[in-house]
């Protein structure tokens, strides 16, 4: 028998799934929208939306981060896991960890090279860490792009693993999902 | 299903269906969230950041070369993004922004506790089989609000939208009846008390 994890983990986690979802669902939405001029400023709100969530996520991961190391479970259950399999799930959570970081940094950067400001929350004008720069906001951009392309494949990935052991009802999900 | 059955216990511990069922409610509600809240930003921002002036509204749309190469967009596409939006604020009754705007909050909301009633099927909580059966069952009831509210509309919105709540309100009804069935499946047993279902206990 192993402990799961904390609570506050359990929710950061949920957290995470929740804004990341999020930000892919409103992202394919926001880039249908007409390209910004006096008339049209349909894509205003959900670009400002997407950064501050973005940024915001990037706390969540270091907060989950900091409650996994600080409080570490138990080792997993004996549920018949190979070795390829428990290498797998290490290997999955490490890049997801790192694409999500990439995919908020890069966006932000890119976002910051474009000339439009960051707003956070509506509340505080973040500081733009870099300069007008076409070929600096493209080049950000396309980093950005792919890291969330990569980010979808590993989510894939993840949920496989969880809907797995979900359905083999071996205890390992339960160890993140439960109340 | 005992109530004292703790995250990290043995597989023993519950049911094959409930954590089958949880993680389909957990996948599926976050999902479901993110859509439901997507579209609450898509129609409050519809509603206000359309141009007040008519003529703006058929205006031509702003499409410089150095913004084309960033978005990797053609001139035409370009041109046809503000067709876009004029899908919407041509076809869309009056009533229908802020229908879809309560819709989709409601769905936001009842997403997420479908997921936390998926996490408590998962952590075979006793209440775990209720709460999933009302928050499915008032999800499917929200795609069938959702789903005769856009028959009432055009058809660029019917095309838009007919056919994604028909599929979440067919796996909501799916979900329901399984939340509903499930748990009663030890009553489905023979005179010599097998099991008369395949499904397993």
């Amino acid at each position: 028998m192993s402990a799961g994890y904390g609570r506050s983990a359990v929710v950061l986690h949920g957290l995470l799934a929740l804004g990341v979802f999020f930000l892919f669902a409103s992202s394919w939405w926001m880039l249908a929208l007409p390209l910004p001029s006096e008339t049209f400023t349909f894509r205003q709100f959900p670009f400002q939306l997407h950064k501050n969530i973005g940024i915001s996520l990037v706390g969540v991961l270091g907060v989950l981060l900091y409650v996994r190391l600080r409080h570490r479970p138990g080792p997993l259950p004996s549920t018949g896991m190979r070795g390829w399999m428990r290498t797998l799930a290490l290997a999955d959570h490490v890049i997801l960890y790192v694409l999500i970081l990439a995919a908020c940094v890069t966006g932000y950067l890119s976002s910051s090279y474009s000339g439009w400001g960051t707003t956070l929350w509506w509340i505080l004008d973040l500081p733009d860490w870099g300069y007008e720069n076409e070929s600096l906001n493209v080049f950000y951009s396309d980093l950005h792009l792919w890291s969330c392309w990569s980010l979808l494949a590993v989510i894939a990935v993840h949920l496989g693993g969880a809907l797995y052991h979900a359905f083999r009802n071996d205890g390992v999900v339960r160890r993140m999902l439960h109340l | 299903m005992a109530d004292s059955t703790r995250p990290g216990t043995p597989a023993q511990s519950g049911p094959a269906w409930a954590s089958w069922l949880g993680i389909t409610a957990v996948v599926l509600g976050l999902l479901l969230a993110a859509a439901q809240a997507t579209e609450l930003v898509k129609q409050a921002v519809m509603v206000h950041a359309a141009p007040a002036a008519p003529a703006a509204a058929g205006a031509a749309a702003a499409c410089p070369a150095d913004e084309l190469a960033e978005e990797g967009l053609s001139m035409g596409e370009c041109l046809q993004l503000v067709s876009n939006v004029q899908n919407f604020t041509v076809s869309a009754p009056e009533w229908f922004p802020s229908w879809q705007m309560a819709l989709s909050a409601a769905g936001t909301m009842l997403a997420l506790l479908s997921v936390i009633a998926g996490v408590a099927l998962l952590d075979f909580r006793a209440w775990g089989p209720r709460a999933a059966a009302a928050s499915f069952a008032a999800l499917t009831a929200l795609d069938a609000g959702g789903f005769v509210a856009v028959l009432n509309t055009g058809p660029i919105l019917r095309d838009l939208y007919l056919w994604p709540l028909l599929s979440w309100f067919v796996i909501h009804l799916m979900m329901t009846a399984a939340a509903v069935a499930a748990p009663r499946m030890h009553e489905c047993r023979d005179d010599t008390g097998r099991s008369a279902g395949r499904t397993p206990a």
